[in-house]
């Protein structure tokens, strides 16, 4: 299966606010709220992940009210691509 | 052929249930409530709890009990048909055994979606189905009691399928009350979210939120429900084909 490494997701996560007007701070800690990726961004940046890849990743709600910052959303989809 | 109505006889109270995901939770709390209320009770669930098991033993003559995948028609056929040889004809069903879901619908694997629908929906309308045609077969009046809930007629996110089932009860409550034409009462009880269990798919701040908006200041306990089931199961309401929401008004 391919695999997205984090950066090149961390590039995925880029567009997909860039699209919105917003910009992906450098800082992974960055908090998600202030940089305004809210959860379908996430569903967004999921699915941009499901299509490099070819690879559905399904996932239950829980994980996602863990998410708080970029680095959270980079580690979440690089652990997802494993399981 | 007439479908036209004549004064029935009322439907006699149930004096014998049949209880579909009665090891715990909600489920749990109607076998005991109708256990208490001096009915036999038919219960299964995927897994016989230690808490549905003990009701089993205080109550021999009263209550059988058994593990059973609501999704499994054969083994719910045997079930009823030994819980019928020890306790009598069934006359009251209580559909209650469901699976949740805590996952946005794009993120939901299919599989999973095709095990809600199985589960919240085809079982109960095929133990449905058993249940009343051995009810017809034997001349003899029913009451169904489906349990559903308040995701039927709000939205909320993270219960796409687990909503479309429970709609689908809801509708299928109705169009059954209509098909038996009095001879069984059909209803749903659809109860907002509990304190645990199903609201553990909810965030703190979903579950405060509804809190704050329901006037009675609380989410539901199934103590409150309960009550609500015995009446439909037990009670001359002429109450047929309706869905009873029990949610404190969260919802209106």
């Amino acid at each position: 299966m391919k695999e997205l490494s984090r950066a090149q997701i961390r590039d995925l996560m880029g567009e997909v606010l860039k699209n919105q007007g917003k910009a992906l701070p450098a800082d992974d800690a960055a908090d998600l709220r202030e940089v305004g990726f809210r959860s379908l961004d996430f569903s967004e940046l999921a699915l941009r992940v499901e299509d490099a890849t070819g690879e559905e990743l399904n996932f239950d709600a829980p994980g996602l009210r863990r998410i708080a910052t970029v680095g959270d959303v980079l580690d979440f989809l690089v652990e997802l691509q494993r399981q | 052929m007439s479908d036209s109505t004549t004064p029935a006889q009322p439907v006699p109270p149930s004096s014998v249930v049949l209880v579909s995901g009665g090891s715990r939770g909600l489920g749990l709390a109607i076998v005991t409530d109708l256990l208490e209320a001096d009915l036999k009770v038919a219960a299964f669930a995927r897994t016989v709890t230690p808490e549905l098991a003990k009701l089993a033993d205080a109550h021999p003559e009263r209550a059988h009990v058994g593990s059973v995948d609501v999704t499994d028609l054969v083994a719910a056929q045997a079930f009823v048909r030994a819980a019928e040889e020890r306790l009598g004809p069934i006359d009251g069903v209580v559909n209650n055994a469901a699976v949740g879901q805590d996952s946005l619908h794009v993120h939901t694997a299919t599989a999973d979606i095709a095990r809600i629908i199985e589960t919240n929906l085809t079982a109960p309308l095929q133990l449905t189905r058993l249940a009343v045609r051995r009810m017809l077969a034997q001349g003899r009046r029913g009451r169904i009691v489906n349990i559903t809930s308040i995701c039927a007629q709000r939205g909320f996110p993270g219960l796409v399928a687990y909503s479309a089932t429970k709609g689908g009860m809801d509708a299928a409550t109705r169009s059954l009350a209509r098909e038996l034409g009095g001879r069984v009462l059909v209803n749903a009880v659809a109860p907002g979210f509990f304190a645990s269990e199903m609201s553990a798919v909810l965030g703190q701040t979903q579950l405060d939120q509804i809190v704050r908006r329901t006037p009675t200041g609380q989410l539901t306990e199934p103590a409150e429900v309960v009550p609500v089931v015995r009446l439909l199961l037990r009670d001359q309401t002429n109450i047929n084909g309706q869905v009873i929401v029990v949610d404190g008004a969260a919802s209106i």
